[in-house]
C-alpha cells in the first residue's frame, strides 16, 4: 500500500499540465466597458455599420439586466469593468498568409498543447481554425473546404465577407436579450468561428477549433455560428485548454446552430480549462449559452460534451425542435474535482410534430466539488407525438462533494411522452473489490469504473475525441482516491 | 421594471382575541415579519407555475365568521373534531376519552402551555419555502394541540373536518399541532370541505398542520382536499421525525381555483422513515400544485415518495419533489416516483423531481413520466367487449388506485375511491 499511497500523493501534487503562459506582446484595450469601448472594438475589427448598431443595442439591453443568481454555484461577483474587452496578437495589422508567417512562439504554444496545426493537421484530417486570444491566427484547409463550398472562417471575417448570412442568422437562435451573458457577449464578442454548409453538402472534414485563453485579465467572448443548409451534414469539434492563472477569468461564449430541412449538425466539446488549484483558487468562469434550432423538417442537432475543466461551469446546450420530425440529442459527461462547481444540462423544447429528444447526462463529483444537472424538457401544444427520454446519473467520489439534479418537465400535449430517470450512487465497494482482487490498483480501478460509467456518452464522440476524453477523465480524477 | 406586488396589509389584521397571550404575541410578531412581503410571481422559483392562479383580492382578507352551522353531517366511526372557518366547534366534535391523549383547543390552553406551544410552532417548516403559508401564523384564530404521551395509542382514527362556508368572501386559518411522544401511535384524517357557495364569493383557506414525532412514534396522516371550485387553498404540512419514527402520508386532492400544498419532512434521527403518497386529479380550469421536500438530516434513514397526477380539460397540475441529503447523512435511501396522465391538449402538467445530495454512500433515485393512457391496454379491454369509455375509466382508476388502495382507513379509502370514480365517469363522458 505504501507505494500506492506515495504514488497517489505524487499525483495529487501534479500541477495542471497545460499551465504555462506564452510571452507575446498583445495589443490590448485597457480594462473597462462602455459604449466607446464597443465602438472602438467594432472599428478595430472593421465591421459594417449594422454590426456596431447590433452590439450597441445588446449593450444597452445588458445594462438593464441583472446578473442571474439561480444556478447552484457560488462565486465572488465579477467586476465587468476590470476586464479588458480586446486583446489581439501583435501582428494583427498584416495577417499571416501562411503558417510560415505565423509567430513561431505561437506555433510552439500550439505544439505544446498537441494541436495538429502544422503538417499534423493534414495527417489528422482536421481543419483547425485556432483562436489565440481573440483573433484567429491561422486557418488551414480552406481550399479543400472551399471546393465543397463550405465556408469555415473567423466570424469577424464572415461579418465582412458574408454580411447577408450573418445578418440573417446572428442572434436568431440566441437573441441578445436572451440572458445576461448572451447580452454581454453580443455587445463585446471578439471572435469565433463561422460555418456555412451549402445545400446537400456533406462536409468532407471534421471542423475543429481550439480555443485558448492567454493574456491575463482578458475575458474571452467567443461567438460561433453554424448554419447547415437543406440536406447538409457537419461535425464540429471544440476543445480547449488554458494556462495557469490566479485571477479568475471570465468566459462568456455564445454558440448558435441552425439546421434547415433534413440537415444534421453534430457538435462535440471537450472542455478542459484551468479549474483552479487544490484550494479552489483561480480557475475559469465558464458561462456559456449554446443553443441549436432545428428549423427545418427532419433536421437533427446533437450535442456531446465532456466537461472536466473550469472553476465554475454554467452551460446548457439546448435544442429548439421547431421542424416536424426533428431530433435533438444531448450527451454529457461533467466531472468536477477539488472546489469546482458545475451547473450544466440542457433544454429540449419540442414545438413540432413527432419531435424526438434524448438526454444522457453523467455527472461525477469528487473532492469538495459540486455538480448539478439542470434540464428542461418542454412539449408545446403542437408537439403531437413528441417523445423524450432522459437519464441522468451521478457518481460521488468522496464524502465532501455534492451531486444535484434539477429537471424541469413541462407538457402541454397529451400525445407527448416523456420519461425521466435519475440515480445517484458512489463507486460501489463490490466493483472496487472485484478489481482489487484481480490485482488492479485502486486508482486504476476507479478510473476503469468511471470510464464504464461514461461509456454511453464517449461512444457518441468522434474517435480522436473519445481517446482524449478518456485520458482527460483519468488525469482529472488523479488524487481523488487513496 | 414594475416593482413586484406585495401582500396587502389588509391580510395582516387577525381577528379573534380569545387566544392566550403568548399566542397573540406570536401572531403579532409573525404579522410584522410579513409586512411588505412580495407576492410570488412567475419569477419566484417555487411559485413559477402557480403564481398566475393566485388572486388575493382585498375583500378576501377578512376572517370568515367563526360561528354558524356546519353543512356536513359526517357519520364516521372514530373520534372527530370539526372546524368551521378555522375555529373549532366543540358541540359538533367527539373527543376520545383515553389516558395519555389530550386534545385541546388553542383558546383553552393556560398561559404556561401556550408559551410552550408558541415556542414550538413553525419549527417544522422552512420559512423561505412556504412564504405564503406563513400567513397562517399571523392569522390563526384557533387551533388544535394534540398531545400523545409516551406509548399512548389511539384505538381509532381521529378525524378533523375543516369546513369553510363559502357564502361570502373571506378567509380561514385552521391550525393543527401534533406532538407524538415516544412509541405513540396515531392515525389522523384531515378532510377539507366547503359548504354553500354563491359562486361570486372568493375564499382563501390557509391551513397549516405540524407533526413532531418522538423516538419510535408511528403516525399516519391522511388528507383529503375536497373543497369547492372557487376556494383558493394554500396549505402546508411540516413533519419532524426523531429516531426510528415512522411517518406515512396519504394525500388525495381534487383541483380548484388554486390548490397549493407544501409537505416538508425532516428526518432528524437515525432509523427514521417516511412514506409519502399523493394523488391529484383536476379537470375544467382547475389547478393543483404539490410541493414536497424531504430532508435527510442524518444517516440511516429511508424515504419513499410516490405521486400520481391526472389533468383533464384545461386543468393545470404541478408537482415539485425535492430530496435533500445533508453532508454526512450516509446510508440514506431515498426514492421518488412521479407519474402523470395528461388527458387533454388544453391541460398542462409541470413536474420537477429534484435531488440535492451531499453525501456519497447513499442510494437515491427518482423517476418521472408524463404521457397518456397506453393504447394497447385500451385496445385489450375494448377487444374483450368493454366500452371505450369504460375502458378509459377503468385504466385511469387503476393508475391511481395503486396508491388509493394503500389508505389504511377503510371508510376514508372508500370515500376517496367513490369520489374519484365519479370524477372519471364525468371526465370520460364523451370519450
Amino acid at each position: 500500500m505504501a507505494t500506492t499511497d506515495n504514488e497517489v500523493k505524487e499525483l495529487i501534487k501534479r500541477e495542471y499540465e497545460h499551465g504555462f503562459v506564452t510571452e507575446i506582446e498583445a495589443d490590448t484595450f485597457e480594462p473597462g466597458l462602455n459604449e466607446d469601448v464597443i465602438r472602438r472594438l467594432s472599428e478595430v475589427k472593421r465591421e459594417p455599420e449594422f454590426m456596431l448598431e447590433w452590439r450597441l443595442k445588446a449593450y444597452r439591453r445588458w445594462l438593464e439586466m441583472d446578473e442571474p443568481d439561480w444556478a447552484h454555484v457560488h462565486f465572488p461577483k465579477v467586476d465587468y469593468n476590470a476586464i479588458s474587452y480586446y486583446s489581439a496578437p501583435k501582428k494583427r495589422e498584416d495577417m499571416p498568409q501562411s503558417l510560415d508567417e505565423v509567430d513561431p512562439e505561437l506555433l510552439r504554444t500550439y505544439e505544446k498543447l498537441g494541436i495538429p496545426l502544422h503538417e499534423r493537421a493534414k495527417l489528422a484530417g482536421v481543419a483547425v481554425d485556432a483562436v489565440f486570444d481573440s483573433v484567429s491566427v491561422a486557418t488551414t484547409f480552406k481550399e479543400q473546404l472551399a471546393e465543397a463550398g463550405v465556408i469555415f472562417c473567423p466570424i469577424s471575417e464572415a461579418v465582412q465577407k458574408y454580411p447577408e448570412l450573418v445578418q440573417k442568422y446572428l442572434g436568431s437562435v440566441v437573441p441578445p436579450s436572451d440572458n445576461y451573458f448572451a447580452a454581454l457577449n453580443s455587445a463585446v464578442f471578439s471572435d469565433g468561428s463561422f460555418v456555412y454548409i451549402p445545400k446537400g453538402v456533406r462536409c468532407p472534414l471534421e471542423l475543429s477549433t481550439y480555443f485558448r485563453i492567454n493574456a491575463a485579465n482578458t475575458g474571452q467572448f467567443e461567438r460561433t455560428l453554424i448554419i447547415a443548409d437543406e440536406g447538409s451534414y457537419v461535425s464540429y469539434l471544440e476543445g480547449c485548454t488554458a494556462p495557469m492563472r490566479d485571477e479568475n477569468q471570465l468566459h462568456a461564449a455564445v454558440v448558435e446552430l441552425v439546421a434547415l430541412d433534413d440537415a444534421q449538425i453534430k457538435y462535440s466539446t471537450v472542455q478542459n480549462w484551468y479549474p483552479g488549484d487544490e484550494e479552489g483558487k483561480g480557475g475559469i468562469y465558464n458561462f456559456v449559452t449554446k443553443r441549436g434550432a432545428c428549423i427545418g423538417k427532419n433536421s437533427k442537432i446533437s450535442w456531446t460534451q465532456v466537461e472536466t475543466g473550469s472553476a465554475i461551469t454554467w452551460k446548457y446546450p439546448s435544442c429548439v425542435l421547431r421542424g416536424d420530425n426533428s431530433v435533438g440529442e444531448f450527451y454529457s459527461v461533467a466531472l468536477t474535482h477539488n472546489y469546482q462547481q458545475a451547473d450544466t444540462g440542457t433544454k429540449m423544447i419540442h414545438l413540432g410534430k413527432n419531435t424526438k429528444s434524448t438526454i444522457i447526462s453523467k455527472g461525477i463529483s469528487a473532492g469538495r466539488s459540486s455538480n448539478a444537472y439542470r434540464g428542461l424538457v418542454k412539449f408545446g401544444p403542437g408537439a403531437e407525438g413528441a417523445r423524450n427520454f432522459t437519464q441522468c446519473d451521478s457518481l460521488l467520489i468522496g464524502d465532501r462533494c455534492g451531486a444535484h439534479t434539477f429537471p424541469y418537465i413541462e407538457s402541454r400535449n397529451k400525445s407527448a411522452i416523456v420519461e425521466h430517470e435519475a440515480t445517484t450512487s458512489k463507486v460501489s465497494d463490490e466493483q472496487l473489490f472485484l478489481c482489487r482482487q484481480r490485482g488492479i490498483d485502486p486508482e486504476q480501478a476507479v478510473s476503469m469504473i468511471v470510464n464504464g460509467f461514461c461509456k454511453e456518452v464517449f461512444k457518441e464522440l468522434p474517435m480522436e475525441f473519445a481517446v482524449e476524453a478518456g485520458k482527460l477523465l483519468e488525469v482529472s480524477l488523479e488524487g481523488s482516491v487513496g | 421594471m414594475k416593482p413586484a406586488p406585495t401582500l396587502s396589509s389588509a391580510f395582516l389584521h387577525p381577528a379573534g382575541q380569545s387566544l392566550p397571550q403568548p399566542l397573540l404575541a406570536l401572531r403579532k410578531q409573525r404579522a410584522a415579519a410579513l409586512l411588505g412581503m412580495p407576492l410570488p410571481t412567475r419569477k419566484t422559483e417555487n411559485w413559477k407555475y402557480s403564481a398566475r392562479h393566485l388572486k388575493l383580492a382585498d375583500d378576501m382578507a377578512i376572517s370568515l365568521p367563526a360561528e354558524g352551522k356546519t353543512g356536513t353531517s359526517l357519520a364516521v366511526p372514530g373520534y372527530k373534531v370539526v372546524f368551521l372557518n378555522g375555529v373549532m366547534l366543540p358541540e359538533a366534535s367527539e373527543f376520545p376519552d383515553l389516558d395519555g391523549i389530550t386534545i385541546t383547543s388553542f383558546s383553552d390552553l393556560d398561559e404556561q402551555e401556550a408559551r410552550e406551544l408558541a415556542g414550538r410552532l413553525d419549527h417544522t417548516l422552512t420559512p423561505q419555502s412556504v412564504q405564503l403559508a406563513q400567513l397562517n401564523s399571523a392569522r390563526f384564530e384557533d387551533g388544535l394541540l394534540i398531545r400523545l404521551q409516551p406509548d399512548a395509542v389511539l384505538d381509532q382514527p381521529l378525524y378533523i373536518i375543516h369546513e369553510v362556508n363559502a357564502d361570502a368572501s373571506g378567509s380561514a386559518f385552521p391550525r393543527i399541532f401534533v406532538d407524538a411522544g415516544r412509541h405513540s401511535r396515531l392515525t389522523l384524517v384531515e378532510e377539507f370541505i366547503s359548504s354553500g357557495s354563491n359562486g361570486q364569493a372568493q375564499v382563501l383557506v390557509n391551513a397549516v398542520t405540524e407533526f413532531c414525532l418522538d423516538e419510535g412514534a408511528h403516525l399516519t396522516s391522511i388528507r383529503l382536499d375536497m373543497e369547492g371550485d372557487s376556494i383558493q387553498h394554500i396549505g402546508a404540512t411540516g413533519v419532524r421525525q426523531q429516531r426510528n419514527s415512522r411517518f406515512e402520508s396519504h394525500c388525495v386532492g381534487f383541483g380548484g381555483a388554486l390548490r397549493r400544498h407544501d409537505l416538508q419532512v425532516r428526518l432528524e434521527g437515525e432509523g427514521a422513515e417516511c412514506k409519502l403518497n399523493g394523488v391529484v386529479v383536476a379537470q375544467g380550469a382547475q389547478h393543483y400544485d404539490n410541493h414536497t421536500n424531504i430532508e435527510h438530516v442524518v444517516g440511516h434513514c429511508n424515504s419513499e415518495e410516490t405521486y400520481r397526477n391526472i389533468a383533464a380539460d384545461q386543468a393545470h397540475v404541478v408537482f415539485n419533489g425535492r430530496i435533500h441529503i445533508h453532508p454526512d447523512a450516509q446510508k440514506s435511501n431515498a426514492e421518488m416516483n412521479n407519474k402523470n396522465l395528461l388527458l387533454s391538449n388544453g391541460a398542462e402538467i409541470d413536474t420537477k423531481p429534484e435531488l440535492e445530495i451531499y453525501a456519497d454512500d447513499v442510494k437515491c433515485a427518482h423517476g418521472a413520466t408524463i404521457g397518456q393512457l397506453d393504447k394497447t391496454s385500451v385496445f385489450y379491454l375494448v377487444s374483450r367487449g368493454i366500452g371505450r369509455r369504460e375502458a378509459h375509466v377503468l385504466l385511469t382508476m387503476a393508475f391511481i388506485n395503486e396508491l388509493v388502495a394503500q389508505i389504511p382507513v377503510p371508510a376514508v379509502r372508500e370515500t376517496a375511491q367513490t369520489r374519484l370514480n365519479q370524477f372519471f365517469e364525468a371526465t370520460f363522458q364523451e370519450a
